[in-house]
C-alpha cells in the first residue's frame, strides 16, 4: 500500500532544518500550494535562503539565488542571446530564473528596470530572450527578500509591482528559546540535510487539491467585506504611539485591488489544505489577511507623521469585520 | 458541573417579567422583535443570570440591553432583533432568571410566559392581502351609512394608537410565576439547551439550520458573534473533550460544501448527543 503525502509533511521536513520562523515556513507552502510567490521584510541572518534551499531541496527541485545589486542587469536574470564563433550563430544562456525556487535577495537594491523584468516573469511565467519564449519550470516560486534597516541607495518597488507578490511576510528575530536551539542544532559542522518528501508530481497534485477545496457564500461575502474596508476604512479607529485616536481612512490613500479578494480566497484555500481540510473556515481567512493585505494598501506621510504601525491599522481594519 | 450556588444570586423582587414580540405574526425574512421586560424593586445596574430562550428556529441578528433605574426599581429591556427563514408556528420558550427572592430570602428561578408566533411567507401575506382588500370592498358596499364608516374609523383608529404604546404581545400586567425548590443548576439548563438545538437540527438538516444551531450554541456559552472558531476554542472549557467536538462539527456543518452537509450534520447531531449527556 502506498501512502499518499501530504503538504504537511513537506512542512515537518523544513521545520526540522528551521527553527521557528513559523509564518516563513507556512508562506512558502502556501505559495507553493497556491501557486504564487512571497516577499518577506526582515533584517539578514534569518535563515531566508536556508528556508529557501531547504525547500527545493525537499522537492528535488532546482534551487537559484540572485543577489540584486544596483548594477544588474535584466539579462542576468532572465538570460541572454550569446554569439558561437564556431558555430556562427546565436545560442541561448538561460539566467538564474530558470529554477523551482529562486531566491531574490534584497529586490530593492536592483533598479526599477531589473525588477520588473523579474515581477514580469512571475507573472507572465515565461520568459522572452530574443526571438524564442522560454516557460518557467513548474513550480516555481519567487521568495524575495528586503531589508527594512538600511535604505540607502535602494529602489523601493512600486505598489502596482508589490501587488504580484501573493503575501508579504514580515520575518522577525527568534525568541530566546528559539536561539538557544539553533546553537545547538548548528553547532556541528556538518548539519543534517534535508531528506527529499515529496516530487514536484506532488506539488502539482497538491496544488489541484487546493484548488477545490470549497469557499462558502459566506467566506467569500467575509473576504469581500475584509478588502472593501481597506478602501472605506472611517469607522475604525487606531491608536497611535502617543495615544492619540486616529481615522484609519486618514492614514491610507488607496485600498487593496480585486488582487487582494483572489489572493485572499486563494490563501484561505491553501491554508485548509495544509491542516487537511477541503473547506475553508474564517480562522483560515483571518489567518492569511494581515498577510495578503499588509503590501497591497497605500500608507501616507501620515503614518510615519502620527507614528503609527502600518500593522496596527491593519490588524484593526481585520477586527473590525465580524467573522461569519 | 454542579449546581447553581444561591450565594452568587443578586437579591431581587421581581414584580413582573415577560417575553414580547412587536408582531406576533412576523412575516419570512422581515426582521422583528423579541422582548424580554423584567421590572424590579432595587435599583441595580445590572441584571445577572437571566437566560434567553434557545431561538434556535430563528437567526439573531442583533441583542440590546437596556437598564434603567428610578424611584420605582430597575426596569430592565433585552431587545433581540432576529429573523425567521421559513414560515409556519413557532414557540419561543419562556426565558428564565435565578435570584433571591428579597421577599422571602430563597433562590428561585422566575419564567416569562412563553411565546407562540406564526410565520407568514411573503406569498401568504399577498394572498391574505388580496382578501382583505375584497372583503373591504364588499364591506364598503354594505356600509349604508358614512357616518357609520367614520365611527368605525375612529375607532380602529384608537385601537392602533393604543396597541402602538405597549408591543403587540405583551401580555399586560404578567403574572410573576417562579418554581421554588430545586434550583434548577446551570448544567440542568444548558443540556435543555443543547437538547432544543438536538430537536432543530433533527428536524431541519439544512445549511441555515446548520447555520443557526452554530449561533446558538456559541450564545449558550457566552462567544460573542464575530469572533472565529479558534477565539472561541481559547474560552475556558471548550479547547478539548465533548464541548471542543460539538464546536468543531458545528462548524463543518456551517462551512463545509453541499455533498459533504447530510454528513456533517449527522457528526454535529451526535455532538451534541454526546455534549448533552455529558451535562447529565
Amino acid at each position: 500500500m502506498t501512502v499518499e503525502r501530504q503538504p504537511g509533511d513537506l512542512h515537518d521536513a523544513l521545520a526540522k532544518t528551521i527553527v521557528g520562523q513559523e509564518n516563513v515556513l507556512e508562506a512558502l507552502l502556501l505559495a507553493l500550494l497556491c501557486n504564487g510567490h512571497v516577499l518577506l521584510e526582515g533584517p539578514p541572518g534569518l535563515a531566508k535562503t536556508l528556508a529557501c534551499r531547504s525547500l527545493a531541496a525537499a522537492l528535488e527541485g532546482e534551487f537559484k539565488r540572485i543577489q540584486f545589486t544596483p548594477d544588474l542587469l535584466p539579462s542576468d536574470i532572465v538570460g541572454t542571446r550569446i554569439f558561437d564563433q564556431r558555430e556562427s550563430s546565436f545560442a541561448t544562456v538561460l539566467g538564474p530564473i530558470f529554477a523551482n525556487v529562486v531566491l531574490a535577495d534584497e529586490i530593492n537594491r536592483a533598479p526599477a528596470k531589473v525588477q520588473s523584468a523579474l515581477l514580469e516573469a512571475m507573472q507572465e511565467r515565461q520568459v522572452t530572450i530574443g526571438p524564442e519564449s522560454h516557460a518557467l519550470p513548474d513550480p516555481f516560486v519567487v521568495m524575495a527578500t528586503m531589508n527594512p534597516l538600511d535604505s540607502e541607495g535602494t529602489y523601493a518597488l512600486p505598489i502596482a509591482q508589490m501587488d504580484r507578490f501573493l503575501m508579504k511576510i514580515n520575518v522577525g528575530y527568534p525568541t530566546r528559546e528559539e536561539e538557544l536551539q539553533i546553537l545547538d542544532r548548528f553547532a556541528m559542522a556538518d548539519t543534517q540535510p534535508v531528506r527529499c518528501v515529496a516530487t514536484l508530481d506532488d506539488v502539482r497534485s497538491w496544488r489541484a487539491a487546493a484548488h477545490a477545496v470549497h469557499v462558502d457564500e459566506k467566506l467569500k461575502r467575509y473576504i469581500v467585506d475584509l478588502v472593501a474596508i481597506t478602501r472605506a476604512a472611517d469607522r475604525v479607529s487606531v491608536k497611535s504611539v502617543g495615544g492619540a485616536t486616529l481615522k484609519a481612512a486618514e492614514l491610507i490613500d488607496y485600498g487593496a485591488s480585486p488582487r487582494a479578494t483572489l489572493a485572499l480566497a486563494f490563501l484561505a484555500r491553501g491554508r485548509a489544505l495544509l491542516v487537511g481540510r477541503d473547506f475553508a473556515l474564517p480562522d483560515d481567512v483571518r489567518a492569511v489577511a494581515a498577510s495578503a493585505l499588509r503590501h497591497r494598501i497605500g500608507f501616507n506621510y501620515r503614518l510615519a507623521t502620527e507614528n503609527v504601525s502600518a500593522d496596527a491599522v491593519i490588524d484593526a481594519m481585520i477586527a473590525a469585520i465580524p467573522a461569519p | 458541573m454542579g449546581t447553581a450556588r444561591p450565594q452568587t444570586l443578586q437579591r431581587l423582587a421581581v414584580e413582573s417579567f415577560a417575553l414580547s414580540a412587536d408582531t406576533t405574526q412576523p412575516q419570512v425574512e422581515v426582521p422583528f422583535h423579541v422582548i424580554v421586560t423584567l421590572h424590579v424593586r432595587e435599583n441595580v445596574s445590572e441584571i445577572n443570570n437571566l437566560q434567553l430562550p434557545m431561538l434556535a428556529q430563528l437567526e439573531l441578528l442583533g441583542d440590546e440591553r437596556k437598564t434603567a433605574s428610578g424611584p420605582n426599581g430597575t426596569q430592565y429591556q433585552e431587545l433581540v432583533t432576529v429573523v425567521a427563514h421559513t414560515d409556519g408556528r413557532i414557540v419561543i420558550a419562556p426565558a428564565t432568571l435565578q435570584a433571591i427572592d428579597a421577599r422571602d430570602g430563597k433562590p428561585k428561578q422566575w419564567f416569562t410566559n412563553d411565546l407562540p408566533l406564526s410565520v407568514h411567507s411573503s406569498a401568504a401575506r399577498i394572498a391574505n392581502g388580496v382578501a382583505v382588500g375584497l372583503f373591504a370592498h364588499v364591506v364598503r358596499i354594505l356600509a349604508a351609512l358614512l357616518w357609520l364608516a367614520l365611527l368605525v374609523g375612529a375607532a380602529v383608529l384608537t385601537i392602533f394608537l393604543l396597541r402602538r404604546r405597549a408591543p403587540v404581545a405583551s401580555p399586560p400586567g404578567v403574572p410573576v410565576s417562579y418554581q421554588q425548590a430545586p434550583l434548577v443548576s446551570e448544567a440542568e439548563r444548558r443540556r435543555h439547551q443543547i437538547e432544543d438545538a438536538l430537536l432543530v437540527l433533527r428536524a431541519e438538516r439544512t445549511r441555515s439550520a446548520a447555520v443557526r444551531v452554530r449561533a446558538a450554541i456559541w450564545r449558550v456559552i457566552g462567544a460573542p458573534e464575530g469572533e472565529t472558531l479558534a477565539d472561541v476554542l481559547r474560552r475556558p472549557g471548550c479547547a478539548e473533550g465533548d464541548l471542543h467536538d460539538l464546536l468543531v462539527a458545528l462548524e463543518r456543518s456551517a462551512f463545509t460544501y453541499d455533498e459533504d452537509l447530510p454528513s456533517s450534520i449527522n457528526d454535529a447531531c451526535a455532538a451534541l448527543e454526546r455534549y448533552a449527556g455529558s451535562l447529565t
